[in-house]
């Protein structure tokens, strides 16, 4: 069905109904049943939630995802709802449900990033003709506010974590401090002028499909090099950076997110994504001796842990390279990505409109 | 007027049968669930040793989660079941 159609399902809305006097008498009232991330929401009425169900061509009783570790089904009625409530258009569901395709995904792995202390946010990364339809920012101002798919996409996903699936601070999210992107944290990656093939190439996807990237996800880390024009020179700044990060010994995945400056310079030296990968996991490790020094392993130092080196994740490929951020600027981004190793993993979905 | 939809999920309520609690522990198997969290292992087998030590259990034998954040996989329940009287198991930082 394409996107925007007004047509009505047939099956109807099975959600309990609540009266308020006015918009916003209703805006109120979802305020006061702890329905909100702290922001005023769009009231989600009956036809509001079927424009959004319409425009993605589902079924309100139709499951999008099965969180396993909590027994909820994701049906795309409540979707709906917490879209709307977010402020997303109709034309946003179908990227809304592929993220929560990828949340509901047993190697994402929900309880963890769900409910962890360690506060993860869901870093999003949309590509694809869907990204340019919807006006997803791939470039100035990339993790900032100013666009409304960037801001309301990541927040009906947060919602539904916090409205379906149980994670509401204190209770069922556990995060000790959290971050800003825990309200949206949704980039495209800038196809239009990146040299390397995108995201979802890599993992699998066609140029012409449109695919959701969600990784359970620290904050955007940014790093500043203005005096090398060399690839090396660049990545040698990032990759010392990143080496102390995260807990230092063990994230599953990084994202690395190249700006429009540093990935001019990176790829007028001929580097492809497979090369910035293999220079940073190689120059991302630390010896056992100093995580032992720092108290990021246990134990005293022992004899030869100055010579034993411990990778920052298993393997080059668990470093995702994203081509966005504005034109101007010599700074780019790491963002470690949550928990342990095995503990979750990056998961990217198709969108379908 | 204007009508809202609710946006949360009502959790349709399962009965949990537990196991009734032994009176006692004398004699009993104890199955620890070690959460891979660091020191939970010993945290864990010192519980099972005062069980041991002060309340007369038989013995201990303890499992590894894959990870802490994920339930305990099948083998460890099947296992436990077969193996167990009681299990101890939690978690934490």
């Amino acid at each position: 069905m394409p996107a925007g159609s007004t047509a009505v399902s047939s099956v109807a809305l099975s959600s309990p109904r609540h009266v308020a006097r006015d918009e916003g008498d209703a805006i109120e009232l979802c305020f006061a049943r702890g329905w909100t991330d702290g922001l005023p929401v769009i009231p989600p009425t009956p036809a509001r939630v079927e424009a959004m169900l319409a425009a993605a061509g589902l079924d309100p009783q139709q499951q999008v995802a099965y969180i396993a570790h909590r027994a909820v089904p994701v049906t795309a009625e409540k979707v709906a709802i917490n879209a709307v409530m977010a402020g997303c258009r109709p034309e946003y569901m179908p990227v809304v449900v592929a993220a929560v395709e990828g949340i509901g995904d047993p190697r994402w792995s929900y309880h963890g990033p769900g409910t962890s202390t360690a506060g993860a946010g869901v870093l999003i990364i949309v590509n694809g003709p869907i990204a340019r339809d919807l006006d997803v920012n791939s470039g100035d101002n990339l993790f900032g506010p100013g666009w409304r798919a960037n801001a309301t996409i990541g927040r009906a996903v947060r919602l539904i974590m916090r409205n379906v699936c149980g994670s509401r601070p204190g209770t069922l999210d556990r995060a000790t401090l959290g971050h800003p992107g825990r309200l949206s944290y949704v980039i495209a990656e800038n196809e239009a002028e990146s040299p390397w093939p995108p995201l979802h190439v890599e993992r699998g996807f066609s140029p012409e499909q449109s695919a959701v990237t969600v990784m359970a996800a620290e904050g955007p880390r940014q790093f500043y090099n203005q005096l090398s024009s060399t690839a090396e020179g660049v990545l040698a700044t990032l990759a010392d950076d990143m080496r102390i990060s995260g807990t230092g010994a063990g994230q599953p995945q990084y994202a690395v997110v190249l700006a429009g400056e540093h990935m001019r310079t990176i790829a007028a030296d001929g580097w492809t994504k497979r090369d910035v990968r293999a220079f940073l996991f190689e120059r991302t490790q630390n010896s056992v001796a100093h995580l032992r020094r720092t108290h990021r392993m246990a134990g005293p130092v022992q004899p030869g842990d100055a010579a034993l080196r411990r990778p920052l994740v298993e393997s080059p490929d668990d470093i995702l390279v994203v081509a966005a951020g504005g034109r101007a600027g010599a700074f780019s981004c790491y963002i470690p990505g949550w928990g342990g190793k095995r503990s979750t993993e990056a998961v990217t979905k198709e969108v379908k409109r | 007027m204007i009508e809202i939809l609710d946006p949360t999920v009502e959790i349709a309520a399962r009965s949990i049968a537990f196991v009734p609690r032994p009176a006692s522990l004398a004699g009993k198997r104890v199955g620890l669930i070690e959460n891979t969290k660091f020191n939970s292992d010993r945290l864990l087998q010192k519980i099972g040793d005062i069980l041991q030590a002060e309340y007369g259990a038989a013995g201990t034998r303890m499992w590894r989660k894959r990870n802490a954040s994920v339930p305990a996989h099948e083998e460890i329940v099947r296992e436990l079941r077969e193996s167990c009287d009681v299990m101890v198991a939690g978690i934490g930082d």
